[in-house]
């Protein structure tokens, strides 16, 4: 319960991947005008970092090492395994929900191909394989379960995110900005106020 | 050279691993390929060709003034017969004719319209309940108590409409927006702006319109502004075509039946309905007096 506590905790707020890692600036930026469509954003990202993580980590761990062969060891391989892989997996999750879902296409489905080489997904996929006791505690022992937890929650704390900075800027359009700082500037600022705003949980875990 | 010393020792186990990951990458791009392949094949979907001719043909400009996320969504809405090709206001004629080809359905003549701001209470003419000191917008100024005119239904001033505007066919004199109808393409951007919601599409010909949005009683109008519409209904009596009808204290117009003969415009005891005639003409003139006053 603690480690879940834990992982809940250091994935959505401590180690929260725009604010605190800096990974998925783009979508931040650029997807953010509106909440409607951060939001469909936000879920998109959520459900491919899950899923990514669900295939990459057995990936990693039982077929790019194999124990009993001992010259079958490719893990220096992982950054250009799991681009492939994820990219794949992004284009063939789009044809199934085109197919099985299409209000949830509509939804979402042109966030899905800008996912396909998001860092965000990538940085997930490469931060669980490695040592997490520092960000979760001493002793932490990664598994499967925990991987896809950990991206699952790393997913919503993007999507929370998002959300805030939407609303930021969905505010910001009734204000009276000045010239040289309206639009993109004014984003910034706001961006580097939720960033600091995020450093107050750094050693809550 | 330095690469080589890079390396280190180049032995055959080098080349032994070199020849492993180029199968291995080989091998995954080969799987990953047929995997994309056998899913889009089984997850296939019928795309209808006529959604991408259609969408050929619309103008592209993705405003949304017909309601739908994009050029896009309006393609597959009248592929699927639910959309009405006259909602979208930006696609020329000629591409419309063709698109109705690509659907099978008979073009309905329809004729340019132009926006135009249903209200005409300037400073002068609408007084100002208290001074509005918040964001110079439309939208903030109508958050606070529906804005800060006596009349509740009149144009705040802002300029929400004139900086949505594409074509810069909106100009804001005296608190009062007004839309140039030789510049309007009838996107409905500034349809969409407008926090009141006294901007309309009428028909580009049409030789009258009311100048007033306000529904309230005539007396209420009276006290809120100089030329606002009391609901007496002397133009529709009056009207020899029988094209007005009062729906909540305002006069509707039925352009089909409006001959232009403008027995409203004189029958109207509070002046408000316009003759488009006279105001372009007035402009006009306007605009000539002041070019002259610039070059003097």
């Amino acid at each position: 319960m603690g480690t879940l506590i834990a992982i809940i905790l250091a994935a959505v707020l401590t180690n929260n991947f725009i604010t605190v890692k800096t990974y998925g600036i783009c979508p931040f930026l650029g997807v953010s005008k509106n909440t409607k469509s951060a939001l469909g954003m936000g879920v998109a990202v959520t459900i491919v970092m899950a899923i990514a993580v669900a295939v990459t980590y057995p990936v990693y761990n039982y077929l790019m090492k194999i124990p009993s062969i001992s010259w079958w060891n490719f893990q220096f391989l992982e950054i250009i395994v799991f681009i492939f892989i994820i990219a794949s997996l992004v284009q063939m999750l789009e044809a199934i929900i085109r197919k099985l879902s299409p209000s949830l296409y509509n939804a979402m489905g042109i966030y899905l191909p800008l996912i396909t080489t998001n860092c965000a997904v990538l940085g997930v996929c490469e931060l669980v394989i490695g040592d997490m006791s520092g960000i979760i505690g001493s002793g932490f022992v990664m598994n499967f379960g925990w991987a896809v937890l950990y991206a699952l929650f790393s997913g919503i704390g993007f999507t929370l995110v998002m959300l805030i900075m939407s609303g930021l800027r969905e505010k910001l359009n009734c204000c009276k900005v000045s010239k040289s700082l309206a639009g993109f500037p004014i984003s910034m600022i706001t961006a580097s106020f939720i960033c600091m705003a995020f450093m107050v949980f750094t050693y809550i875990v | 050279m330095n690469l080589l010393v890079s390396l280190g020792t180049v032995n055959a186990d080098t080349w032994k691993t070199v020849g492993i990951v180029a199968g291995i990458l080989g091998a995954l791009a080969l799987l990953i390929v047929s995997l994309i392949l056998i899913v889009g094949k089984v997850f296939k979907v019928d795309m209808d060709e006529k959604v991408t001719h259609i969408l050929e043909n619309l103008a592209g400009a993705n405003c949304g003034g017909c309601g739908c996320s994009g050029c896009a969504g309006f393609a597959s809405k009248l592929a699927s017969g639910e959309g009405d090709l006259s909602a979208c206001h930006v696609t020329s004629p000629e591409k419309k004719a063709e698109i109705a080809a690509i659907l099978g359905i008979e073009l309905k003549d329809e004729e340019r319209t132009v926006a135009v701001v249903k209200c005409n209470g300037g400073l002068a003419n609408a007084p100002e309940a208290f001074v509005y000191m918040g964001n110079p917008t439309c939208a903030g100024n109508a958050s606070m108590l529906g804005g800060n005119k006596v009349c509740k239904f009149g144009c705040l001033g802002c300029g929400d409409c004139k900086n949505v505007c594409p074509e810069s066919a909106i100009k804001i004199s005296d608190k009062l927006s007004e839309v140039d109808p030789d510049r309007c393409i009838s996107c409905g951007s500034c349809i969409n702006a407008c926090p009141k919601k006294i901007i309309e599409r009428i028909p580009a010909s049409a030789p009258v319109y009311c100048a007033c949005s306000s529904k309230c009683r005539g007396k209420d109008v009276m006290n809120a502004c100089k030329v606002g519409c009391i609901g007496c209904g002397m133009c529709a009596k009056k009207c020899p075509q029988g094209a007005i009808t009062m729906v909540d204290n305002l006069p509707v117009f039925d352009y089909s039946k409006c001959t232009g003969c403008k027995t409203c415009v004189a029958a109207c005891p509070r002046h408000i309905i316009v003759d488009r005639d006279a105001k372009a003409e007035e402009q006009s003139k306007g605009d000539k007096d002041e070019k002259e006053a610039k070059t003097a």
